[in-house]
């Protein structure tokens, strides 16, 4: 199902390199910055870069056979990990904020890689751009969670920045090795 | 995670018994941290019980299979071409290969990938390679079908047992176990939702399991969730009104309960009237269910807005749309998976709704799950220290407070303030279970759901 979002499109393709390299520049400036973010546990100033029509998006991942590859993730509207709004972003950093959320308390010590930045296409104001993540997260005496995928996102431009309107992230586990994931991605 | 080497250390009835006492609800902690205990818990009850397999919905088409486990044995279960459902052990009958290593799928029969047998969708061994040239025709195929497992039915739920003299599933869930898997019908035939979700958490099981009874822990350790506007923990947790329903061979339903007389006079109203009372009530009032969920809950587990455990491992949470197995990976770690259920007659934005809502409760990112496993496993961690364990765990509320009441389907339960009850009648369910050496003993020596004060 998302084999289409893995090409370029044909206009991105045929922009000229030096036009493609300033915004390959821009894009990965803004996405370091936002994982920086994350790391710092600043999570209201990430909040901000997070458009009013945000779509958040973690689909459940299933061990399948090659003749049923097309079930491997679960669709918009099935069961997911994450299946947020900005509505419902904000509640996981109000969450966070409270003073009581003991899953994050003593906070986790988390890293958020993001890497093989490849843009796909660009539609007037936005960008649709694939990268890998690898998230590390240490908490308390000697936990140690790693969630490594693919994710998909959609930046918008505005505001002399980008805002983020989509994140759509394909985890690679299917069992899921961790007691939580308190972490955003 | 167990290594498998372990052997069950030598726990005779006596220590067994001493493990947990009922009477005051000291827990020893080595239940929740001894390899032989666990190494038996395998034997005695998930080798023996009945265990959640997937709902009908799953299998919709012959061929259809998901893999389940019972324990540590994996389970693939089928639906044949005559729309019989099997449960077959996962494992080739030649060296032992895993013939499913996909968790879901679809199959005509179930070729082993190391030398190739081919078994038919109800097990039966149907092709082996060099059956004439390498085994000169001497291989009785007949006898070396895929183990099977067996399987049953109530509501379109499919559970499985190893031990072919266990009672029939209708008896060993009871009227308790029976009211719990209701819940979830209350409104209607429902399907499974696309979509599993699995996650280790390093806890025991037993610790994921006691803990749906626990409306204790709601307040402080959700209070996040609440800050975070996600629920309002005042309006759902009625501490003063709830039921704990103590049911046959340890299945209980726990929580807040709508009291005796508001449900008369809903039991007054059509299900139109119900339907705007229920439209008109904020969101996380008591669940008001149609005329219809009488007959399949009873006139007491109609009320209830607790938790149901199916004993051993299957929670069936407040709103019936989720269900959650824990299965047991070693004493320090229990595999979570979260299945969501939605009435299959309900118009598609509903159903998008109540996935989405969901989506968000439970599961490893859900905004109330996240902290359970924080305290599951560091109370886990707790039960493995020379002296920390010794404390023993204090399990005393509400003891000795309540009296129990038999309603007119048989229902036992206790009406009350919040309190211990359901996990006590968990571990001393346990206890049952573990010393007795089989099904005739357990039967023998099980307690029957409780009369009087307790
Ligand atoms: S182990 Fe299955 S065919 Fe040999
Ligand atoms: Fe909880």
């Amino acid at each position: 199902m998302h084999t289409s979002e893995l090409a370029r499109t044909r206009a991105w393709a045929d922009t000229p390199p030096v036009e493609r390299a300033v915004v390959q520049y821009e894009v990965e400036q803004f996405l370091y910055a936002e994982a920086a973010l994350l790391d710092a546990r600043r999570y209201r100033d990430w909040l901000a870069l997070m458009a009013e029509d945000v779509e958040y998006w973690m689909p459940v991942r299933r061990t399948v056979t090659n003749a049923d590859i097309e079930r491997e993730f679960t669709k918009p509207g099935e069961v997911a990990y994450f299946d947020d709004d900005w509505a419902y972003l904000e509640m996981r950093v109000k969450k966070l904020e409270a003073g009581s959320a003991w899953s994050e308390d003593p906070p986790s010590r988390s890293r958020h890689f993001v890497s093989n930045v490849r843009i796909l296409d660009t539609q007037g104001d936005e960008i649709t751009v694939e990268a890998c993540f690898h998230v590390y997260r240490t908490r308390l005496e000697r936990d140690v969670d790693q969630w490594v995928g693919r994710r998909v996102d959609v930046v918008r431009r505005g505001g002399g920045g980008f805002l983020l309107v989509k994140r759509h992230l394909f985890l690679d586990q299917t069992v899921i090795q961790s007691t939580n994931m308190s972490t955003i991605f | 995670m167990a290594d498998g080497t372990a052997h069950p250390a030598s726990w005779d009835r006596a220590e067994i018994q001493a493990l947990f006492d009922s009477t005051t609800g000291w827990l020893d902690r080595r239940v929740l941290s001894d390899e032989g205990l666990y190494q038996l818990e395998l034997e005695r009850i998930f080798a023996r019980s009945w265990n959640f397999m997937c709902h009908e919905s799953q299998l919709k088409a012959p061929g259809d299979y998901v893999v389940s486990y019972i324990g540590e044995d994996q389970l693939i279960v089928v639906r044949d071409e005559e729309g019989e459902v099997h449960a077959l052990l996962n494992t080739c009958r030649h060296r032992g290969n895993a013939l499913c290593r996909a968790e879901q799928g679809h199959a005509k029969s179930f070729v082993c990938s190391y030398h190739g047998w081919n078994y038919g969708l109800d097990g039966r061994l149907i092709g082996v390679p060099g059956l004439s040239t390498f085994y000169h025709g001497d291989l009785d195929k007949s006898r070396l079908g895929l183990a099977k497992a067996r399987i049953e039915s109530h509501l379109g739920f499919y559970f499985a047992t190893l031990a072919p003299d266990a009672p029939s599933l209708h008896d060993f869930l009871g009227v308790t176990g029976r009211t719990g898997l209701a819940m979830v019908c209350a409104n209607g035939e429902v399907e499974v939702v696309e979509g599993v979700q699995k996650n280790v958490i390093d806890c025991n099981w037993k610790i994921a399991v006691d803990n749906l009874f626990d409306w204790y822990h709601v307040p402080y350790s959700h209070a996040s969730a609440n800050t975070a506007g996600f629920f309002d923990i005042a309006r759902i947790q009625f501490p003063k009104s709830q039921m704990v329903m103590l049911g046959e061979y340890g299945h209980a339903i726990g929580g807040p309960v709508i009291p005796r007389e508001v449900q008369d006079q809903i039991d007054g109203l059509s299900d139109a009237q119900r339907g705007e009372m229920s439209r008109a009530q904020p969101e996380g009032s008591p669940r008001i269910r149609p005329k219809s969920a009488t007959d399949l809950m009873g006139p007491e587990g109609v009320r209830s807005q607790g938790h149901p455990n199916i004993f051993p491992n299957l929670w069936v949470t407040i709103s019936g749309t989720q269900m959650c197995l824990r299965l047991p990976r070693g004493p320090s770690h229990t595999e979570l998976w979260w299945f969501t259920l939605v009435p299959k007659a309900a118009p598609p934005q509903a159903k998008r709704e109540i996935v989405r809502r969901m989506n968000h409760v439970f599961g490893p990112a859900g905004l109330l799950e996240q902290d359970d496993g924080e305290n599951w496993s560091q109370s886990t961690r707790s039960a493995r220290g020379v002296a920390s364990r010794g404390l023993g765990q204090a399990l005393s509320m509400g003891l000795g407070r309540d009296e129990v009441r038999v309603g007119a389907g048989g229902e036992h339960y206790v009406e009350g303030l919040i309190g211990e009850h359901g996990q006590r009648w968990l571990y001393r369910a346990w206890t049952e279970w573990m010393s007795a050496r089989d099904w005739a003993e357990l039967e023998a020596t099980r307690s029957a759901p409780p009369t009087g004060l307790i």
